[in-house]
């Protein structure tokens, strides 16, 4: 099964060098640890304020944390002109693809992981009932991230200022995700039943799935052009 | 049977003509040389057949197939070894090149990589993250990977580059070594002497035109 294990092979080289250099997961992890700390001290004196905005500061540390990531994802692949390396090889671009957000994916699950423990205790939030409802509201937002915010990387690596463009680029097509991630964090935390808030994680899993399979055939575009 | 054949070919950038109307072939078993002074193109008609540029006008053919209809093709039977080493430096050279041969769906044994490494005499670096490697290295490691992937045609970017003696010697030996397998060879050089041991016929791109010598015309003609 050649296409699977092209997908494999580019995860674990995108692992495994992250493992060894721990570049994209250190300065995503720095960032979004000063995110909570700004917003855990300028909320210290009005906790009920804080737990009304807590979904939206969440998912503004996980997303712009995320888009560190999504942006080294493929500029690391400039190094000693490893891009065309892969748009020269006869891979299926689409495995390629995959490969790379199935790693980013992984990137931004494990920095989730590491801070909203972190959140939970600077804000004083008691999450323990929805913890499993929360790890699939954060899953489901963070796979559209990863799905349009690869895509996104591949396309501006190769501009000058890729590093402004890919937010650009991004956080429009991404606001879909980050309204429905906000809505059904927020209904969550509260306690509400999962009823009034079930068409946020629909529009998540179709959200999902839609560009998940766009960006799969525009990747080979993309890495043609 | 012609491995490479350029016909007409011709890449421009807006109003800048990089070549035009080149026409060429390199039969399987045979290995050509490009020769020319800096900025006439030789780089970018090579990138143009690895399939990384598309051609502004005429068309190509590797291994028989049509280079812009039949892209995957043409890369599953083409190596490209280029000025960047394509090479991860926080994996290491056995890694490198089992990630290399994947991505072609080839799964070496570790004797192979071993033997393969052992050949360009980097056995002994075999675990050492590619960071550490020094431009020769890198480009010993290049040849190892094509060692593995015995491809129908190799393209090769300034090949003698960075190395030594012995490193140079061994390009040759390996280049010998395909094209007497059916293998084809195209090389951009600057080094006549060396690319004399293994090329019959030499191409000189110049000013956007392409004339063709062979090894002993060449002896005899100032070329640019």
């Amino acid at each position: 099964m050649p296409f699977f294990n092209v997908i494999r092979w580019v995860a674990w080289k995108d692992l495994i060098s992250e493992v060894r250099s721990r570049e994209t997961i250190s300065s995503m992890f720095f960032f979004a640890l000063i995110v909570i700390l700004v917003f855990s001290f300028s909320f210290s004196m009005d906790q009920a304020a804080a737990r009304e905005l807590i979904a939206g500061i969440i998912w503004v540390a996980f997303a712009f944390t995320g888009i560190i990531g999504l942006g080294k994802s493929f500029s690391a692949e400039l190094q000693n002109d490893c891009l065309e390396h892969l748009q020269i090889s006869p891979a299926s671009k689409g495995a390629i693809y995959l490969g790379k957000l199935a790693a980013n994916l992984l990137f931004m699950l494990i920095v989730e992981v590491i801070l909203f423990p972190m959140f939970v205790i600077f804000f004083n939030l008691d999450v323990v009932e929805e913890l499993p409802l929360l790890l699939l509201i954060f899953a489901l937002a963070t796979l559209g991230l990863s799905t349009v915010g690869t895509l996104f990387s591949a396309m501006t690596v190769q501009i000058r200022a890729r590093e402004v463009m890919l937010p650009i680029l991004l956080l429009p097509l991404a606001v879909p995700v980050m309204i429905a991630a906000v809505e059904a964090t927020r209904g969550a935390l509260h306690g509400d039943p999962v009823s009034l808030y079930g068409n946020w994680l629909r529009l998540l899993a179709v959200f999902d799935i839609v560009f998940t399979v766009l960006s799969f055939w525009a990747f080979e575009w993309i890495m043609d052009t | 049977m012609i491995a490479i054949r350029g016909c007409d070919l011709g890449k421009s950038y807006g109003h800048y003509r990089v070549f035009e109307g080149l026409s060429f072939e390199v039969a399987a078993g045979e290995c050509y040389a490009l020769l020319g002074p800096n900025g006439a193109g030789k780089t970018t008609l090579l990138r143009v057949l690895a399939t990384l540029y598309r051609p502004s006008a005429g068309r190509f053919e590797i291994a028989g197939r049509d280079g812009v209809a039949e892209k995957e093709a043409v890369r599953a039977a083409m190596l490209l070894l280029a000025h960047g080493s394509y090479l991860y430096d926080e994996l290491n050279a056995t890694e490198n090149l089992r990630f290399a041969l994947a991505l072609r769906a080839l799964n070496p044994t570790d004797r192979q990589i071993k033997s393969a490494l052992d050949r360009v005499s980097i056995g002994a670096f075999g675990d050492l993250k590619v960071r550490y490697y020094s431009a020769g290295m890198k480009k010993r490691l290049s040849i190892a990977k094509a060692m593995l992937i015995r491809p129908q045609v190799l393209l090769l970017d300034e090949p003698y580059t960075s190395l030594d003696e012995s490193g140079m010697s061994l390009m040759n030996q390996y280049i010998a070594e395909i094209i007497k397998e059916g293998a084809a060879v195209l090389m951009t050089t600057h080094d006549r002497v060396r690319s004399a041991e293994v090329t019959s016929r030499l191409g000189v791109l110049d000013k956007g035109q392409l004339r063709q010598f062979t090894v002993d015309e060449l002896k005899t003609h100032a070329i640019f």
